[in-house]
């Protein structure tokens, strides 16, 4: 893998937008009057609304979780794929062809259990 | 050479992304760090040839659980976080203490690490490997002599799932309250 | 360099070519831009932007300039670092996975080979999906940086949804992974040459009037993919994360100026990855339909008596315009979709995903696999 160019082209995009950013507030000009009510984040034109501690659904954090959690299965597949062939013609094919179903099934259980239990229910 | 260079430098970048880890107040930063150091760690993994791992590395640890972590963090107001991290006499303990395990840690590891590599070095045979298919040979390990583990690790993967739907529904904690 | 080229001279190019690459698509976006508001106009029954110059374009022109003079403003309640860190990463992990598409065959000339590509990477299915999964962290950092509730709001629903989508995304290429058996993206192009042809139940089928692309083999893949690709582009119908009407302009909803210009060229960005990838795994990539590499390359000596390094010259530059109309028109499609469609409700989005996508990318999988086994086993 061509490791030093993506180093390289990254480090190049970085000093682009630094670039673009200084340039940016060269021409624009930096907030030179400020008051209170400019420096307020958005509101729908009222003051600030906000209370003390916004707390925000744990349906988040139950969303990325199982994200992970159906994402190592998932990557789980990617090397079982590329070399399904492979498997095959080495004549290991019906027992990897069998881990995977099995593999897959309690996948499909999870997702199942998931869905029936209401967890991925947002209202 | 130029790989000599390519190393020491994406080993610098990870390490002190890894300190800032510790080192920085706001638990956002923190998290931050770490998906850089998972970064670096994958990028690390390409210079070892194992690319299909380094993917794994980035789509699973910093593109997955790293997600998480920065998310979670975001869900709480951390403004007594950063106060906690930055004064008090028993978070100065607790620091002190840290650094105490992690030099253990870094004693250990670099005890272990030379002894490993005298072992691989004994091993001569993994140097001579070629690196050009080793998502087959991966493959083959994972679902030809290790399909027992794979499979539990299904099972693990599906207890998780249903530990963390029961731990959002239990109303203890903060939920107590209202 | 690493794998960048053996000599001073091939390492030069291939820097230059990186560079080359990135900023052909940061040229794009403003016209894309221009596309999407002239299209949308024209969709609409409106006029659009036609006063500035020929067809309005240089509308592109007068709004960079005034991009350039807003005012530079961090609000006060933001968190100043990650406020200005959040677009420039919205620049890097678009621009990078982008550059491991392949746009035309390797350029060969006399000793030396160029591919028309940033970098070939060997694994590039999970190198890509890996790299674009980074994006998410530039909206929470934008969200969490704005210091406001409704970039906060707007990056969590965003984070969300990308991530809940890249299951659905990540197991509909899993079908497309078994169909060819490689990561490599040069290798599935490569087996999409010529009339569909399938091989199994000890026989050969092929058919004539059909191109050898990948969109036949997964028809249910490669329906799931493009449905997520729009969902992991934040584009309508899912663009959930700045609904005008709950969240303002969600994650974005403080930014103003070149930030904002920013955001736009990792939207973009993501946009194009997408359309690359759809046309590599399902439209035969930079392929011209019902040929080879190779016939076009002796086609265009014997047709037009170039020599070898000028057939080899040529036949690049038509295959980039090959893969290049179809990459304009799926970013059309992209332009389409998103001026014809109305916005899903938030808790219809995830059901989309989890309870139908995700199950039916399941079922694509499976139903591969046994087609792939079966084909093997059985002979008629």
């Amino acid at each position: 893998m061509p490791l030093g160019g993506i180093i390289f082209i990254t480090l190049f995009i970085g000093v682009f937008g630094v670039i673009l950013i200084y340039l940016a507030r060269w021409t624009g000009g930096r907030a030179k009057r400020t008051s209170a009510a400019k420096m307020e984040i958005y509101e729908c034109g009222i003051p600030e609304q906000e209370k003390k501690d916004t707390k925000i659904s744990v349906k988040f954090y139950l969303t990325a979780i199982l994200f992970i959690l159906f994402d190592i299965e998932i990557i789980f597949m990617y090397p079982w794929a590329v070399g399904f062939r492979e498997f095959i013609h080495s004549g290991a094919g019906p027992f990897v062809f069998g881990s995977m179903i099995i593999f897959l099934a309690i996948f499909i259980f999870g997702l199942w259990w998931e869905i029936k239990s209401k967890a991925l229910e947002w209202d | 050479m130029t790989d000599a260079i390519l190393f020491w430098f994406l080993a610098l970048v990870t390490v002190c992304a890894g300190l800032s880890v510790i080192l920085m107040s706001n638990p956002i930063y923190s998290a931050l760090s770490l998906a850089m150091t998972m970064v670096g760690v994958s990028a690390l993994f390409v210079t070892l040839g194992a690319y299909f791992i380094a993917g794994v590395q980035l789509i699973v640890y910093a593109g997955a659980v790293m997600v998480l972590f920065v998310m979670v963090l975001m869900l709480f107001d951390l403004k007594h976080e950063i106060q906690a991290f930055t004064r008090g006499k028993i978070t100065g303990a607790i620091k002190i203490a840290s650094v105490g395990i992690l030099a253990g840690l870094v004693v250990g590891a670099i005890t272990l690490g030379t002894k490993a590599i005298e072992a691989a070095k004994a091993t001569e045979a993994v140097a001579g490997k070629t690196y050009d298919n080793n998502t087959m040979s991966l493959a083959q390990n994972l679902f030809l002599q290790n399909v027992f583990g794979f499979e539990a690790l299904g099972v693990l993967l599906l207890v998780i799932a249903v530990g963390t739907v029961a731990l959002s529904r239990s109303r203890g904690g903060t939920h107590a309250r209202d | 360099m690493m794998n960048m080229g053996t000599t001073p001279f091939e390492i030069t190019i291939n820097v230059i070519k990186t560079i080359l690459v990135f900023l052909m698509m940061v040229q794009l976006v403003p016209i894309l831009v221009w596309v999407e508001r002239r299209g949308s106009a024209f969709i609409q029954n409106r006029f659009g932007p036609n006063r500035i110059g020929p067809l309005g374009l240089l509308q592109l022109l007068a709004d960079a300039v005034k991009f350039l003079t807003k005012e530079d403003f961090v609000p006060d309640k933001g968190n100043k670092y990650l406020f200005y860190a959040a677009p420039i990463f919205a620049l890097i992990p678009a621009s990078i996975a982008y550059m491991a598409i392949p746009m035309s065959t390797p350029l060969i000339v006399g000793d030396s080979k160029f591919l028309i590509q940033g970098f070939e990477v060997n694994v590039g299915i999970v190198f890509i999906l890996g790299v674009s999964s980074l994006a998410a962290y530039t909206i929470l950092m934008a969200g969490w940086g704005s210091g406001s509730k409704f970039a906060l709001m707007g990056a969590m629903r965003a984070a969300a949804q990308i991530v809940s989508y890249e299951l659905a995304l990540g197991l509909s290429i899993v079908g497309v992974i078994m169909t060819y058996g490689t990561f490599n993206l040069s290798d599935m192009i490569a087996a999409q040459q010529g009339a569909l042809t399938f091989t199994g139940f000890g026989s050969t089928f092929t058919a004539h009037f059909l191109p050898n692309w990948g969109i036949f083999y997964q028809p249910l893949g490669a329906l799931i993919f493009f449905a997520s690709a729009f969902a992991e582009s934040n584009r309508l119908p899912f663009d959930l994360a700045e609904g005008e009407a709950e969240l303002v302009a969600g994650f974005h909803t403080e930014y103003g100026g070149f930030k904002m210009l920013m955001f736009f060229i990792g939207e973009y960005g993501h946009m194009m990855i997408a359309s690359g990838l759809f046309a590599t795994f399902f439209l035969g990539g930079y392929n011209i339909p019902y040929t080879t590499v190779q016939g076009v390359h002796d086609w265009l000596m014997t047709t037009f008596g170039l020599s070898v390094d000028g057939a080899n010259i040529a036949n690049t530059v038509v295959h980039f315009l090959m893969y290049n109309v179809k990459f304009l028109i799926l970013l059309w499609i992209f332009i389409h979709v998103r001026w014809t469609l109305p916005r899903f409700r938030y808790d219809q989005l995830m059901d989309l995903g989890w309870k139908t996508m995700l199950p039916w990318a399941l079922a694509n999988t499976i139903l591969t696999s046994i087609v792939i086994f079966a084909a093997s086993q059985f002979a008629f």
